[in-house]
C-alpha cells in the first residue's frame, strides 16, 4: 500500500515500528536541481566541501538559480507490490529513482531500502562493444552485485532469455540493437532483487520478447519481489500496478488507485488544468489587443430542439454549437474539429475540416453561432476531448479552444463497435422461385468459372 | 552501499554529512572494499582484454617509452648536448629503468581521474561500490608494470646488473610508489570528473614533475634545484625502488619513510574525500 503521511512525527512513529513486509520507505524527500551548468558545478564542489566538513544538517535552503525537482515525496512499497510512477516530463520520476536506489543523496527527508535494488534504468551498463556477449554478461552483472559464482549459476538461465544463441561468443559491436537490449534486460531481471526499478525500458525488443519480459516480471512478482515502474503508457502501468503516485513539478499530486490516479493525470494533462461550468464552455472575454479578429465565446452540444445536452448519447442527433464574436467582417472563415478519446492516449479518433468540406464562411462583424449538425452521433461511449480551431483561409488562426471534454453514453445497443453505424432493416419480399434459382445458379457459374 | 547501514540488507538514506558518523563511514568503507573485490576483478579483465584487442601492437606500446626515451638521452649524452653526472648503473640502463618507474607512478596519478570518466555513464545509472573502478585501476597499474618487468629483465641481464637481495624489498618501496600516484589522483578524481581543467592540469603538472624528479639524471647535490628535488616526495620513493633493485643500499632511509607515510596516508584520506564526494558529483554529470 502507498500511504502519504502528513507529518514527520507521525512517519518517525511509523519508522521505530517498521513492518516486516515493507521494503522501501521514502519519506519527505526533496532534491533540488539547479538550472545552470556552470553554477551546477560550483554548487557541485561547494556541497563536498560543506559534506566533507561536516556541514550539511538536512535543512537547506534554495540558492540562486536552484528549483525543487522533488518536495516533500513520501511513499510506502511492501514486498510484492507493484508501484505505479507517473508525471509529465521533468516532473522527477527518474530523480526519484535515483534517490531511491541511493545514486544521489536527498536534500531533506531519508529513504529506507530493505533488501537489494536492482534498476532496470541502465540496460547493459558497462556494455564494452569489442568483448564478446559472455564477458559481457558477466561484467554488467559483476556490476549489477552478483559474484562470479551467481553469475555462473545463472548463466544459462540469461543467454536463453536473451535468445541470443550462438552470438554469445561474438563482440558485442556484431549485436542488432535488439539483441543488446535484450542481452541488457536479460542480465538485469536475473539478478533477483527484491526491489526492481522500471524506468520506460518496456519498450526493449519486439512483442514475442515483450510478452516473455512481462511474464517474467509477473513470475517475480509471485515471488515477492517489490516493482516501481515509470511509464508514460497508461496501459502499462493500470494492467501492472494496483497503487500509483502521480507527480507533478517534483510534487505528489494525487496518490492511491491507479484508476483515479490515471484519470486525474489524463485530465490535467488533456485540459491543463481549465474546468468546464456545466455543458457550455464559457470562454472569457479577450482584451481588444489579444484578438485576431474573431473570438469564440462559448462551446456547447444541443439537441435538434435547441436544448442544451451535458452529454451525448452514440446514435441521436446533435447539434455542435459554436457561438462567435466577429470584431471585423472576414472571410474564408472555417471550423476545424478534432475529437480525441481520453482513454486512448489522445490520439484522434475524428477529424472535422470546415475546408475539407468546401463549408468556408464570410463572417460580418458582430455575434454568430457556427452550427455543425450530426444526424447520428457515430462516437461510441466514453470519454472525449474536442480541440475547436477556427482559421481564416488555411493557415491563419483566428482563435483556438483545446480542450473542451464531454462524454458520449451508450445508446444500449453498441456492445463490441467502437463506432455507431446508422442503419436501418428490412426484409423485401421477392418476385418468384424461378427468378430466384436462376440467380442462384449464376452465383455458381461465377464462383466456379472453370466448372 | 552507500548510506548508513542498520541491518545487514537494510540501507538509509538521509541528507547528513556522512562524515558525522566516522565509525559507521569506515564500516561502510570496509565493508564496499571487500565487497568490491570481484567486481574490480571483472572491470579489470573487461578492460585488459578490450584494449589489447583493439590494439595490433599490444604490449609494445609498455615498452616503447622507456627505449625512445633510453635511445634519446643517451645519443643526447652521449653528444654531450646533455650533461648528466655519474650514475650508479649504465646511463641507458638507468634512464629505461626510471622511466618505467616514472611511467608507473603516472599511470596510477592519472588512473583514478580516467576511470572515473570512463564510468561516468555506469556511474550515474547503477550503485555499485565506488571503489571497484578505482581497484581495477590499480591492478591495470601493476598489469601494465609486470610487462615493463619483462623490459626490465632484460636491461639487468644486457647490462650485467649485479643484483643482491634486498631486491626482494623492492616491491614494497614500488607498491608505495603506486600508492602515492594514487593518493593524488584518488583526491583529485571527484572534482575532475566535474571540471575539465583538472585532467589538462594534471596532463600539464606530470611533464613539469618529471623535471624535478631523478628519473633522467641521478639526485642533485647542491642548489636550490637540489631542493626542490628533495622536497619531491616522489623523489624518495623512486630512488629507493632503484637503490633496491640495483645496488641493495638505501640512499635516503629516512625520507623514503616520511614519504611513504605521506602516501599511504594520504590515500586514505583521498579514499575518504571520494566516498563522501563522489554522490554529489554523480547528481551533477548526470543526463
Amino acid at each position: 500500500m502507498t500511504y502519504l503521511y502528513q507529518d514527520q512525527d507521525a512517519a518517525w512513529d511509523a519508522d521505530q515500528s517498521p513492518d516486516q513486509d515493507t521494503v522501501l520507505t521514502v519519506q519527505q524527500v526533496s532534491k533540488k536541481f539547479c538550472r545552470s551548468l556552470r553554477r551546477s558545478l560550483f554548487y557541485g564542489v561547494q556541497d563536498i566541501a560543506t559534506e566533507l566538513i561536516g556541514g550539511r544538517t538536512g535543512q537547506p535552503d534554495l540558492r540562486y538559480q536552484e528549483f525543487w525537482a522533488l518536495q516533500q515525496v513520501s511513499l510506502k512499497l511492501k514486498r510484492g507490490e507493484a508501484l505505479g510512477l507517473i508525471g509529465a516530463n521533468g516532473s522527477g520520476k527518474t530523480t526519484l529513482l535515483r534517490i531511491i536506489s541511493g545514486l544521489i543523496k536527498p536534500d531533506t527527508g531519508w529513504v529506507r531500502v530493505r533488501g537489494k535494488i536492482a534498476p532496470l534504468i541502465a540496460l547493459g551498463a558497462g556494455f564494452s562493444p569489442v568483448l564478446t556477449g559472455r564477458e559481457n554478461i558477466y561484467a554488467n552483472m559483476s556490476i549489477l552485485g552478483l559474484s562470479t559464482q551467481q553469475i555462473t549459476q545463472r548463466f544459462e538461465q540469461v543467454v536463453e532469455f536473451a535468445e541470443i544463441g550462438e552470438a554469445i561468443d561474438a563482440p558485442v559491436y556484431s549485436y542488432s540493437s535488439g539483441m543488446a537490449a535484450r542481452l541488457g534486460f536479460s542480465c538485469a531481471i536475473h539478478t533477483d532483487p527484491e526491489i526492481l526499478l522500471i524506468d520506460e525500458v518496456l519498450a526493449v525488443g519486439d512483442i514475442k520478447f515483450l510478452a516473455r519480459c512481462h511474464r517474467r516480471l509477473h513470475q517475480l512478482r509471485q515471488n515477492g519481489t517489490a516493482f516501481v515502474l515509470v511509464s508514460h503508457n497508461p496501459q502499462a502501468i493500470l494492467s501492472m500496478c494496483q497503487q500509483s503516485v502521480y507527480l507533478q513539478k517534483g510534487i505528489v499530486r494525487m496518490a492511491g488507485e491507479t484508476e483515479a490516479v490515471m484519470a486525474q493525470y489524463e485530465e490535467d494533462l488533456f485540459l491543463g488544468g481549465a474546468r468546464k461550468v456545466s455543458s457550455v464552455l464559457h470562454l472569457p472575454p479577450r482584451p481588444a489587443c489579444e484578438s485576431l479578429g474573431l473570438d469564440i465565446a462559448s462551446i456547447c452540444f444541443r439537441n435538434p430542439a435547441g436544448e442544451v445536452l451535458p452529454d451525448l448519447t452514440s446514435g441521436e442527433p446533435v447539434v455542435l454549437c459554436v457561438r462567435l464574436q466577429a470584431h471585423q467582417s472576414l472571410s474564408q472563415v472555417n471550423l476545424r474539429l478534432s475529437f480525441m478519446e481520453m482513454s486512448k492516449d489522445g490520439q484522434t479518433t475524428l477529424y472535422l475540416g470546415g475546408s475539407n468540406d468546401k463549408e468556408v464562411f464570410q463572417v460580418a462583424a458582430g455575434w454568430h453561432e457556427l452550427q455543425v449538425e450530426f444526424p447520428y452521433l457515430g462516437l461510441a461511449p466514453g470519454a472525449y476531448l474536442l480541440r475547436v480551431d477556427i482559421r481564416r483561409e488555411a493557415l491563419f488562426i483566428l482563435d483556438i479552444v483545446e480542450s473542451f471534454s464531454f462524454t458520449v453514453q451508450s445508446n444500449g445497443r453498441m456492445s463490441k463497435s467502437s463506432f455507431y453505424q446508422p442503419r436501418s432493416w428490412r426484409l423485401v419480399p421477392q418476385p418468384d422461385r424461378l427468378d430466384q434459382e436462376r440467380s442462384a445458379s449464376d452465383i455458381l457459374n461465377y464462383t466456379h468459372p472453370n466448372i | 552501499m552507500t548510506g548508513r547501514d542498520r541491518h545487514p540488507s537494510e540501507t538509509l538514506y538521509t541528507p547528513e554529512s556522512r562524515i558525522r558518523y566516522p565509525r559507521q563511514l569506515w564500516a561502510d568503507m570496509k565493508h564496499d572494499l571487500l565487497a568490491s573485490r570481484d567486481l574490480a576483478w571483472r572491470l579489470m579483465v573487461r578492460d585488459i582484454s578490450a584494449r589489447y584487442r583493439q590494439s595490433f601492437l599490444g604490449v609494445f606500446w609498455a615498452f616503447v617509452p622507456p627505449i625512445v626515451a633510453a635511445i634519446g638521452l643517451t645519443l643526447a649524452s652521449n653528444a654531450e648536448v646533455l650533461n648528466v653526472g655519474e650514475t650508479s648503473i649504465p646511463y641507458p640502463a638507468y634512464v629505461m629503468f626510471s622511466m618505467a618507474l616514472w611511467q608507473t607512478f603516472v599511470e596510477a596519478l592519472n588512473g583514478p581521474v580516467q576511470a572515473v570518466i570512463a564510468a561516468k555513464p555506469m556511474l550515474a545509472r547503477i550503485n555499485f561500490p565506488r571503489e571497484a573502478i578505482i581497484l581495477s585501476q590499480i591492478g591495470q597499474v601493476g598489469f601494465n608494470f609486470g610487462i615493463k618487468l619483462v623490459l626490465i629483465v632484460a636491461l639487468f641481464i644486457i647490462f650485467r646488473i649485479p643484483v643482491s637481495w634486498p631486491i626482494i624489498f623492492a616491491p614494497i618501496a614500488l607498491i608505495h610508489l603506486i600508492a602515492l600516484g594514487t593518493a593524488f589522483g584518488l583526491l583529485l578524481a571527484p572534482i575532475g570528473t566535474l571540471y575539465e581543467d583538472v585532467p589538462r592540469g594534471l596532463s600539464l603538472a606530470v611533464s613539469a614533475w618529471l623535471f624535478i624528479t631523478p628519473v633522467i639524471f641521478p639526485p642533485p647535490q647542491t642548489g636550490l634545484f637540489a631542493v626542490l628535488v628533495q622536497w619531491n616526495p616522489v623523489t624518495p620513493l623512486l630512488v629507493t625502488v632503484r637503490d633496491l633493485a640495483t645496488g641493495g643500499v638505501m640512499s635516503q632511509p629516512l625520507a623514503f619513510w616520511i614519504a611513504s607515510g605521506v602516501a599511504v596516508g594520504g590515500l586514505f584520506l583521498s579514499w575518504v574525500v571520494y566516498r563522501i564526494a563522489m554522490p554529489f558529483v554523480i547528481e551533477r554529470i548526470s543526463a
